[in-house]
């Protein structure tokens, strides 16, 4: 199995960002850029898998130039392979025209490797932007089979079997290989990396490729024209007493004068 | 301008987000009529709301729904697709987006026309951050859920049967078996009063409070992450960025401290009740109403206040 995982790099989302109030734009200081969590999520469930059947693991990030380090990351983790597709043209894509970009770098990839993936993999959302299109954008785009919230998933003659993440449980869905499928979070964490791993990673070679060796841009659609703060509910009234019963007493008195019961 | 709706159904029931759809609609300043598949009970219902309704007997998986979408877009033409933004919505959504080359936007929250243009407010960064988006072109977007209103009956609209023929290669994904692992069925998105625990319950036996509180005020039980971490509650009781978006009358927050992968899944409720130790918690700055002390301490007081107030 020739598995492919399409990383984003994110903000680091232990870290809780806020609007700069000058720029106007996510105030990004002092916050390390890493590779989207539920991607690490599909990137540990592909190589748990291909330890267990064999095949290789492959990542790919459109980015710039700083990506390359998150990509490093991934090869510490496990994946074998780490492809960057880096151009000025890539600043401003929307998720369309970044599938668009993905697809352009698979078949380029699959190409120069005259190998095909089996399956891609992407997180079903980033948590930046939130968005969760691209994994079924890349699926509509190259024109294969889809499922998303992927919580295991095995493989017999060619065909995929996926446990899907539902409000009550999981969908056990068939799909024919190749396909796309995006990734929840499992019941268990991303490997950390050794130091001999990391060692190691940081002396690979990233293919790197420029959209005129892959492809034209889509132009975007959509665009952010602006950043702003939510609007900011008022704190109301705060009743800090020592005695519960006073405090319960005072609580429910301002619940029934504002009708809330 | 012209707005096309996708009803989501469960069987005859329709999804309460995707009503809100119609609301929407005064926003856009649009003309619209919905599609709803699968089921013609739930057709009959929307179209009791005063919107045409465009039937189709299909079934109901994302390829499907994404192949009759796709196929009553080409057929009505509209400037807009709206979907409520459901975990099978999400996924049709981006891929009508690709099929009919429009331009997506998730998770809107609002939606304001400047100057002629329709501007998408949506949130980003788990809600600390909103974005205003604008969009080239005939637009797909899928709508917060609690955005906009429950609409009110009108006068009955009509609703068209339409066959469709769905090829087989439509359908490449075949759902063969569905698990149920959670028996419970947690409704947090319609639901009036909500009561939820974080992990300052500190424990299984104290989160039981919590449900007892909800199950008082005749509320549904919510929680952060922690607590579904630790095994206290299932996961379908999840609030939050990463559970389900909610907005009742009454949010009570018990050991919850207010990180914003949280809040921007509660934001929009009516009146939020905070109950926590720590009295520079965040979801202080922001709490209608609240308490500085021990939820074990409280909990219990305000029960046995709560079951006095609902015996009047």
């Amino acid at each position: 199995m020739q598995i492919l995982i399409c990383v984003k790099q994110v903000p680091d989302d232990s870290i809780e960002i806020h609007l700069d109030n000058k720029a106007m734009k996510p105030n990004l200081k002092g916050v390390s850029q890493v590779a989207n969590a539920f991607d690490t999520y599909a990137l540990e469930m592909a190589v748990r898998f291909v330890e267990a059947n064999g095949g290789s693991v492959s990542v790919l990030n459109v980015g710039a130039e700083d990506s390359i380090n998150t990509l490093k990351n991934c090869l510490s983790v496990g994946a074998q392979n780490a492809y960057l597709a880096k151009d000025d043209l890539y600043a401003d894509l929307d998720a369309m025209a970044t599938a668009g970009v993905l697809a352009d770098a698979i078949v380029k990839i699959e190409k120069d490797n005259d190998k095909k993936f089996d399956l891609i993999l992407c997180g079903m959302e980033s948590t930046d932007e939130i968005t969760g299109q691209l994994g079924a954008m890349l699926a509509e785009t190259m024109g294969k089979g889809f499922i998303s919230r992927a919580i295991e998933f095995s493989v017999k003659d060619d065909l995929l079997g996926v446990h899907q993440e539902t409000d009550e449980g999981y969908n056990v869905v068939s799909l024919e290989l190749p396909a796309v499928v995006t990734v929840s979070k499992p019941d268990y964490d991303p490997r950390y990396p050794t130091i001999k791993t990391k060692m190691k990673s940081r002396k690979a070679v990233i293919p790197t490729f420029a959209a005129g060796e892959i492809g034209q841009v889509k132009e975007a659609k959509v665009s952010c024209i602006e950043y702003v703060e939510p609007p900011k509910r008022e704190a109301g009234i705060k009743i800090e007493e020592k005695d519960a019963a006073l405090a319960v007493n005072t609580a429910m008195e301002q619940m029934k004068k504002d009708k809330a019961i | 301008m012209k707005a096309l709706l996708f009803i989501e159904t469960d069987g005859e029931k329709v999804l309460g987000g995707s009503l809100e759809l119609i609301s929407a609609l005064k926003a856009l300043d649009a003309e619209g009529k919905a599609l709803v598949a699968g089921n013609r009970l739930a057709a009959d219902t929307v179209a009791a709301l005063g919107i045409p309704v465009t039937f189709v007997d299909s079934a109901t998986d994302g390829d499907t729904l994404t192949a009759v979408l796709a196929e009553i877009t080409k057929e009505e033409n509209p400037d807009i697709v709206l979907l409520a933004n459901t975990a099978l919505s999400k996924d049709i959504a981006p891929r009508i987006a690709v099929r009919m080359d429009m331009g997506c936007v998730s998770d809107v929250t609002q939606i304001n026309k400047i100057d002629e243009k329709l501007i998408y407010t949506r949130p980003a960064y788990n809600g600390t951050i909103l974005e205003n988006i604008e969009v080239e072109g005939s637009t797909v977007l899928t709508i917060r859920n609690g955005s906009f209103e429950k609409p009110e009956a009108s006068s009955t609209a009509d609703v068209i049967e339409k066959q469709l023929v769905i090829a087989e290669d439509d359908v490449k994904a075949k759902i063969i078996d569905t698990v149920k692992e959670i028996t419970e069925s947690v409704n947090l998105e319609e639901a009036e009063v909500i009561v939820s625990g974080g992990r300052g319950m500190g424990s299984a036996e104290n989160f039981e409070l919590v449900k007892e509180l909800a199950s008082v005020l005749g509320g549904v039980v919510g929680a952060t992450r922690p607590p579904i971490e630790e095994g206290w509650i299932s996961r379908a009781h999840q609030v939050g960025q990463s559970g389900k978006i909610v907005a009742p009358k009454l949010y009570i927050a018990c050991g919850i401290s207010g990180a914003a992968q949280h809040t921007s899944g509660m934001m929009g409720s009516s009146y939020i009740v905070a109950v926590n130790k720590d009295e520079d918690a965040p979801i202080f700055e922001f709490a209608n109403l609240s308490i500085v002390g021990n939820v074990s301490d409280i909990l219990p007081l305000m029960i046995e206040e709560m079951k006095k107030v609902k015996a009047q």
